[in-house]
């Protein structure tokens, strides 16, 4: 039996930072995603060009880069806040950044950038003519996204989104390196520690690889619910 | 503009100094990456034709290679090289131990793999789907599946998966910043170093964003201009 | 029958896409019952008119009444605008569309593109749409169909659950736009039964077609569009048995 040396919590509990991480910044990311795919299919020149600065911007720049600048950065930028507010108000208000709403703030903004670029060319593919019919039957903009452009994009973006799902999976190990205890950072202490990096390194790859084959599982069956009323004769 | 003004005239963090440790990093992570892509490149190439093989035993275990290595963190790859390398009995005493007890071959080692996982699997894909007829024409003239694979199938195949080869080797440049975990100087490892001398996150990871992201437009640029040439085949002509 | 509102009433629409002005000061007049024929060459304008009467395409000029309402416009950076989205949405959910190439929802039943826009434009209870759904689904001969999706169907079938789309509803007037010119030849005579059906009826009708046979047997008017102008207009015994212009007697000459 694999003898944990006792960091058999721990480690399960990183499992759950590792899970609750990933998740939280996939919603921002969508969120994010389809505010910068919307922006840069709008008609105004402006949000067009931030969309277009934040996509490339942040493609360009490693994730860790971006994640230390951010974490780093918005510490000191928190500190420089709070001296302002202790010297003008008087108030004696402290904020330590929260490690892991960092990770997810940082995480969920890489990605957002992705997933504009994956919902765009989504939006881009929905046939024109189901929206028009839409509106030529007297339905509101929001009606028509929520009924019939969203879930035809759906079918469109899912392949892109669950590739981009699968990197950020694998993205919430570098938030280890900044300080949050996930479950690559309590490995990486217990090989430190006992000398045998294989009994905590493997599993947690091990958890890796399940939690990305349960994935992939889930985006088929989601595959197939999106794909209904396609290529079927 | 008056931050970066102010930034010029009291510059005590960009000194010759500090600019020396950025330079020694972008020369660590040049090597980095192309070392490993380079590596990576020639496994690659015989592994993606075996993945496609007909025996179980043969494209099983390649396959396992790939998933194994595209389903997990580099981070964690880099941390079993890097931490276990020591427990291979008699390593120490190998002419092999001098590199490997730095940082630098173990993060070699597990880029590589990484890259050819991945650059495998993208072979793959474009070799799985060249187009039947191009392969019963060579074989209607004669051709062996060998002389097939080499004169057909594979010169297309390459040609189609440049622009997916682009993007990890992007990856890559990206992913290479993690060397950084394991106490290498590379670019990121010396923002870190003038970050934690100035403490001046803003201008210490700034900086390397910046370098990171002229290198991404260097490899996009020299993709494209590959692309235009060996894929003007694919281009509807005009007129 | 003087005080109902006439369902709609188009004045001087006018409409260019860059230097090329495709419409060139357009009226019609849509009284309770009509059916009104939009013929013409491929670029004569007639689709673009079609489309500027439910603002799918933006007018640069004229006026749109629909009920009785008129349409309020503002001028933007953009060009000529509606004032007021509301109004359009209002006024679109009265007039229903049949497109070319059916354009039904990809993604629901047959059945439920019949009851969507009830249901969420006209908030209707869905019990109540259902029923009327499978109803007019009979109508148009495909109750077998009710659960298949449209890339299920062929397109004559696709395009007969179309209209019953358009008729669940209930507008003031139905727009069709080449609603046969997307089908194989075999299949235009089924759609255009449902058409002549909904003619006899009194439905009122505004229909870009290609079809001069059907143009001829039930239109109240017919109007000939040559380069976004109206060439020739007037009961279909006149434009299409007697035409006067050259270009329309060219037009309509037997092609073998």
């Amino acid at each position: 039996m694999l003898d944990l040396h006792g960091y058999g919590p721990r480690l399960l509990e990183g499992a759950g930072v590792t899970i609750q991480l990933a998740v939280l910044s996939l919603i921002l990311a969508i969120v994010l995603g389809l505010l910068t795919a919307s922006a840069k299919m709008s008609r105004s020149w402006l949000l067009h060009k931030v969309a277009t600065l934040y996509t490339t911007v942040i493609r360009g720049v490693p994730d860790l880069v971006l994640m230390m600048l951010l974490f780093f950065g918005g510490q000191m930028a928190l500190n420089v806040l709070t001296d302002i507010i202790y010297d003008r108000y008087g108030v004696d208000w402290y904020v330590n950044l929260n490690a892991f709403a960092a990770g997810v703030l940082t995480i969920g903004f890489i990605f957002g950038a992705y997933m504009g670029e994956t919902f765009r060319g989504a939006f881009m593919a929905v046939d024109h003519g189901q929206i028009e019919a839409g509106k030529a039957y007297g339905m509101t903009p929001w009606l028509v996204f929520r009924r019939i452009r969203f879930p035809l994009m759906m079918r469109h973006a899912l392949p892109g989104l669950s590739n981009n799902w699968m990197v950020l999976l694998k993205t919430t190990a570098l938030v280890s390196v900044i300080g949050l205890t996930d479950m690559v950072r309590v490995a990486a202490e217990a090989s430190r520690a006992t000398h045998e990096p294989f009994t905590f390194l493997l599993p947690v790859a091990a958890i890796y690889l399940l939690i990305a084959s349960i994935s992939e599982w889930l985006f088929a069956y989601l595959q197939k619910r999106y794909n209904v009323g396609f290529g079927e004769h | 503009m008056e931050w970066f003004n102010a930034l010029l005239a009291d510059n005590r963090i960009f000194t010759p100094d500090t600019l020396g440790y950025y330079w020694e990093g972008l020369v660590t992570t040049t090597q980095l990456v192309f070392l490993s892509l380079l590596v990576g490149l020639v496994l690659a190439v015989p592994l993606s034709i075996l993945r496609g093989s007909k025996h179980k035993w043969i494209k099983l275990p390649i396959y396992t290679y790939t998933y194994v290595f595209r389903g997990t963190p580099l981070l964690i790859q880099l941390y079993i090289i890097y931490y276990g390398v020591v427990f291979f009995d008699g390593i120490q005493e190998t002419f092999l131990w001098p590199m490997l007890r730095e940082a630098f071959y173990p993060a070699l080692i597990a880029f590589t793999l990484n890259t050819a996982a991945y650059t495998t699997e993208i072979f793959h894909g474009a070799i799985k789907s060249t187009a039947r007829g191009e392969i019963e024409a060579a074989r209607a003239y004669g051709m062996s599946p060998g002389l097939t694979m080499r004169r057909i199938i594979l010169p297309s195949a390459f040609r189609r998966a440049l622009p997916a080869y682009g993007n990890e080797v992007i990856f890559m440049l990206h992913a290479s910043a993690i060397a950084s975990v394991v106490t290498l100087m590379d670019i990121t490892g010396a923002a870190r170093f003038v970050y934690a001398r100035y403490y001046a996150p803003f201008e210490a990871f700034l900086f390397a964003a910046a370098i990171y992201l002229c290198l991404t437009f260097a490899i996009l640029f020299f993709f494209r201009h590959l692309e235009k040439r060996l894929l003007a085949h694919l281009r509807p002509q005009s007129g | 029958m003087a005080d109902t509102p006439i369902p709609l009433e188009v004045r001087n629409i006018k409409k260019r896409f860059g230097d090329t002005e495709v419409l060139k000061g357009l009226s019609l007049q849509a009284r309770k019952g009509d059916v009104i024929t939009l013929i013409g060459a491929s670029g004569s304008g007639k689709s673009t008119f079609l489309r500027c009467m439910n603002l799918l395409e933006q007018p640069d000029d004229g006026d749109l009444i629909v009920h009785g309402e008129a349409v309020q416009f503002k001028q933007t950076r953009h060009g000529r605008e509606p004032a007021d989205w509301k109004q359009v949405v209002r006024m679109r959910a009265k007039l229903s569309m049949v497109f070319q190439s059916f354009n039904l929802w990809a993604h629901m039943t047959l059945l439920e593109n019949v009851i969507e826009a009830p249901i969420h434009v006209l908030g209707k209870p869905k019990k109540e749409a259902i029923e009327q759904g499978r109803a007019l689904l009979e109508r148009v001969g495909l109750t077998a169909r009710a659960d298949a999706y449209p890339a299920q169907m062929s397109g004559g079938q696709q395009q007969r659950g179309a209209i019953a789309r358009a008729l669940a509803m209930d507008p003031e007037v139905m727009l069709f736009d080449e609603p046969t010119s997307a089908l194989d030849p075999e299949l235009v005579g089924d759609v255009l039964k449902v058409m002549h059906g909904l003619a006899d009826e009194g439905r009122t009708m505004v229909v870009v077609t290609h079809e001069m046979g059907f143009a001829r047997d039930v239109s109240s008017q017919v109007i000939y569009l040559h380069q976004g102008v109206v060439e020739e207009a007037g009961p279909p015994q006149d434009v299409l048995v007697n035409p006067t212009s050259p270009r329309l007697q060219q037009f309509l000459a037997p092609k073998y």
